[in-house]
C-alpha cells in the first residue's frame, strides 16, 4: 500500500514542472481571478488562461452559449483584452498564484502568434504557451492553421525560434501546441507539430456543431455553428489522445469532457501525463480539485507511486 | 458568492406555468440586494451542464430559531426547470451565489416606475418593497409596480405592493392592453426612474420611452450563461457604442439607455 504522501504526482512538460496532473482549461477559467473566491487556485496542476491574441477582441454577436445533451456549445470567437492590457491587468494577479500559468495564445496570422510570444518573452511569472491552432468560433486563423500539417510545422517553427531567443528562463518556456479534434487525420497535425519542435500537444479543443431553435426555426447562436463542449465530447478526447500518444513521442495533455476522476484516470490511461477541466467548472466549480482527489485515491489502490506510471497500466 | 447545497423550504404553484421556490441562506452570506441572481443546478451530474440562472424574488432574516430563507419566482420553460418543479419542500438545490450587480437606487424625489413581464415578475416584486420602505422614509416617491400578463390566469398568486397596476392583453383583468402601452399614457407626477426586467421586446419599448423622456432607466437583462462569474464572455450583451458588457458581472442590472436593444431580439 502506497503512502499519500510518498505519491509523486508531479509532471514534467518539456523543462516546467507542473506539481499534479489536474489543470484547468483555456476559456473556462478567464484569467484565475474569476473563480479564486469558488476553489484554491494554488493548488491547481496548472492554470491555463483566456486566450491571448495581439490586439483587443470584442468576440462574437449574442447569444453565444447554448444547452446541448450532455455538453454545451460556445461562440465566444475569442474575445479578449488583448496582449497589452493582459500584461498590465491580469498578468501582477496570475504571477501572485503558487501554480504554473500556461497562456493560452490566438492569433489570425502567423506574425499575430509570433508579436505575442515575442513580447511574452519579455515578462516573468509564466510558466509556458499553448498555442490554440484550433479555435472553430473565427473566421480567420483559428482552426485553419490546425488542419494544414505544413502551416503547423512552419508556425511551430517560428515560434519555437523565437522561445529559444527570450531572455533568462523564459527560453525554456514549454511551447504546447493545442490540437483541432476536427480534422481528417489528427496523427499528421500532431506529428507536425512535434516536427516544429513542440514540446507538448493538448488534446482536444471543441468539435464544431449547431443547435436549431424549432420555435423560432433559426440556429440559436448567432454565429450558427459553435465548439462542442463537455461530458458529451469524453469518449472523442480519449479516443484522439489514445491516437497520438502512440503518434510522437512528445507529453500529451488530456482535455475534452472531463467531470470526475473517473474520466481524467480514462486519458492518463489512454496515453496522458495530464489533464485539464474545463466546462465541468461551470456545473461545479470544485471539479479540478474533487479530480485531482481521485486520482491520488486511485494511485492507491492501485500501488502506483508516480503519476506518470498510471499509462503503463493500460 | 459560494456554492451550497440550499433545502427547499416551500414550493407551490402561484400561477399557471409559474412557481415559487424558497429555500434556506446561509447565516455567512450577506443578503442579496433586489436585481442579483443566482445560478442552480437543475438535474443530474452531467446534464445540463449549464446552470440556471434566477433572480431573487423576496430574502427574509429569519431568526428566533428560523433560518434566513430566499425566494424565486421561476417559469416551466424547458428540462431544468420542469426539473425544480418537480422537486418537494426538505429536497436540496445546489446554488452558487449572489452574483452579479444589482438595482441602484432612485434619485430623491423621482418617481421609480418598475415595469415587468412574465419571468420578469419576481426581481421586479423584490425591488418594489424595498423602495416601498426607502419611500416611507422619504428617499423617493411611493413606486409603482407595472406588471402584464397575457391573461387573467396568468396573473400570480403573491402579495403585491399597494397601487400595483396590473395589464392584460384580453383586457380580462385591470388595463387593457401591454404594460408599454399602460405606460405611455401615464402621468408619474414627479421625475419617472424607470425600473424594467421582462421579454426583450418590452424592454426595447421601455428603453425607447426612456430615451425619449430622457429619463435613467435600469434595466434587468437576460442573456445564456455559463460560468456566471464573469470568466468565459459567454452571456455578453451589446452596448449602442458596439462594445460587449458580461451580464452576469457588469449586469444583469445595467444602464437600458447604453444598451443596443436591436440586438437582443
Ligand atoms: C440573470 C437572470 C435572471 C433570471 N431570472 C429568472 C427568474 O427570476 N424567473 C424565471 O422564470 N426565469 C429567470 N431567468 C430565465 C431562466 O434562467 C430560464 O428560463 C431557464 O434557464 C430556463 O431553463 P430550462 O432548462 O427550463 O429551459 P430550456 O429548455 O433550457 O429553455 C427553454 C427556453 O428558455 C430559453 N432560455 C433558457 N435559459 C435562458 C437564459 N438564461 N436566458 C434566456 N433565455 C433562456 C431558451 O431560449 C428556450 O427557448 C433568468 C435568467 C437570467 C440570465
Ligand atoms: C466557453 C469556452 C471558451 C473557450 N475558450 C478557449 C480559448 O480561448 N482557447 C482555447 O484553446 N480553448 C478554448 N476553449 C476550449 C476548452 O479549453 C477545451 O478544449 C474544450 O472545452 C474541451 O474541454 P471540456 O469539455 O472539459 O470543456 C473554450 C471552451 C469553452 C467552453
Ligand atoms: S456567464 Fe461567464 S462571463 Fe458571464
Amino acid at each position: 500500500m502506497t503512502q499519500t504522501d510518498k505519491l509523486d504526482l508531479s509532471v514534467q512538460i518539456g523543462s516546467l514542472t507542473l506539481p499534479n496532473p489536474v489543470g484547468v482549461a483555456s476559456g473556462t477559467f478567464g484569467y484565475g481571478e474569476e473563480y479564486a473566491p469558488l476553489l484554491d487556485v494554488n493548488t491547481l496542476g496548472a492554470l491555463y488562461t483566456k486566450a491571448v491574441t495581439l490586439e483587443p477582441r470584442a468576440g462574437n454577436p449574442a447569444p453565444r452559449l447554448a444547452d446541448t445533451p450532455a455538453g454545451m456549445l460556445n461562440s465566444i470567437g475569442l474575445a479578449n483584452p488583448g496582449m497589452e492590457a493582459f500584461i498590465t491587468d491580469k498578468l501582477p494577479f496570475l504571477r501572485t498564484l503558487g501554480c504554473p500559468v500556461i497562456v493560452n495564445v490566438a492569433g489570425s496570422t502567423e506574425d499575430d502568434y509570433a508579436l505575442v510570444v515575442e513580447r511574452l518573452g519579455s515578462e516573468d511569472g509564466l510558466g509556458g504557451y499553448e498555442i490554440n491552432i484550433s479555435c472553430p468560433n473565427v473566421a480567420h486563423g483559428g482552426m485553419a492553421f490546425g488542419t494544414d500539417p505544413a502551416l503547423v510545422e512552419r508556425l511551430v517553427k517560428r515560434l519555437v525560434s523565437i522561445r529559444d531567443r527570450a531572455p533568462g528562463a523564459a527560453s525554456r518556456r514549454p511551447v504546447i501546441v493545442k490540437l483541432s479534434p476536427n480534422v481528417t487525420d489528427i496523427g499528421l497535425i500532431a506529428r507536425a507539430a512535434e516536427a516544429g519542435g513542440a514540446d507538448a500537444l493538448s488534446c482536444i479543443n471543441t468539435l464544431v456543431g449547431m443547435v436549431i431553435d424549432t420555435k423560432r426555426k433559426r440556429p440559436v447562436l448567432a454565429r450558427g455553428t459553435g465548439g462542442l463542449s463537455g461530458p458529451a465530447v469524453l469518449p472523442v478526447g480519449v479516443a484522439v489522445v489514445y491516437k497520438v500518444s502512440r503518434a510522437v513521442a512528445i507529453p500529451v495533455i488530456g482535455l475534452g469532457g472531463i467531470s470526475c476522476a473517473d474520466d481524467a484516470l480514462q486519458y492518463l490511461l489512454a496515453g496522458a501525463v495530464a489533464v485539464q477541466v474545463g466546462t465541468a467548472i461551470f456545473s461545479r466549480p470544485e471539479t479540478p480539485l474533487e479530480v485531482l482527489g481521485g486520482i491520488r485515491d486511485f494511485m492507491e489502490r492501485e500501488g502506483v507511486s508516480e503519476v506518470r506510471c498510471i499509462r503503463e497500466l493500460l | 458568492m459560494k456554492r451550497f447545497d440550499a433545502r427547499i423550504t416551500a414550493l407551490r404553484s402561484v400561477a399557471t406555468g409559474y412557481r415559487e421556490l424558497r429555500y434556506e441562506w446561509p447565516a455567512d452570506l450577506p443578503p442579496p440586494s433586489p436585481g442579483r441572481f443566482f445560478t442552480v443546478r437543475a438535474g443530474g451530474r452531467y446534464d445540463p451542464v449549464l446552470r440556471r440562472p434566477f433572480a431573487f424574488s423576496a430574502w427574509s432574516p429569519g431568526g428566533a430559531g428560523e433560518p434566513a430563507e430566499a425566494s424565486f419566482i421561476f417559469q416551466v420553460r424547458g428540462r431544468g426547470t420542469r426539473y425544480l418543479a418537480e422537486l418537494d419542500t426538505g429536497d436540496t438545490i445546489d446554488v452558487l451565489g449572489p452574483l452579479g450587480t444589482g438595482f441602484g437606487k432612485p434619485r430623491r424625489g423621482s418617481r421609480p416606475v418598475l415595469v415587468a413581464g412574465g419571468i420578469g415578475l419576481g426581481p421586479m416584486l423584490y425591488l418594489a418593497n424595498a423602495l416601498s420602505i426607502d419611500a416611507r422614509d422619504g428617499l423617493c416617491e411611493a413606486p409603482v409596480l407595472a406588471l402584464g400578463f397575457r391573461t387573467a390566469s396568468l396573473i400570480p398568486d403573491v402579495a403585491m405592493p399597494e397601487g400595483t397596476v396590473i395589464c392584460t392583453d384580453d383586457g380580462s383583468a385591470g388595463y387593457r392592453g401591454t404594460v408599454t402601452g399602460w405606460l405611455e399614457g401615464y402621468d408619474p407626477g414627479a421625475p419617472p426612474y424607470l425600473y424594467a426586467c421582462g421579454p426583450s421586446a418590452m424592454m426595447a419599448a421601455v428603453g425607447a420611452m426612456a430615451a425619449a423622456r430622457r429619463a435613467p432607466y435600469e434595466a434587468a437583462l437576460e442573456q445564456w450563461m455559463a460560468c456566471g462569474v464573469g470568466a468565459c464572455a459567454g452571456c455578453a450583451v451589446r452596448l449602442r457604442t458596439g462594445q460587449y458588457i458580461k451580464a452576469c458581472v457588469d449586469g444583469p442590472v445595467y444602464d437600458g439607455n447604453l444598451v443596443d436593444w436591436g440586438a437582443m431580439l
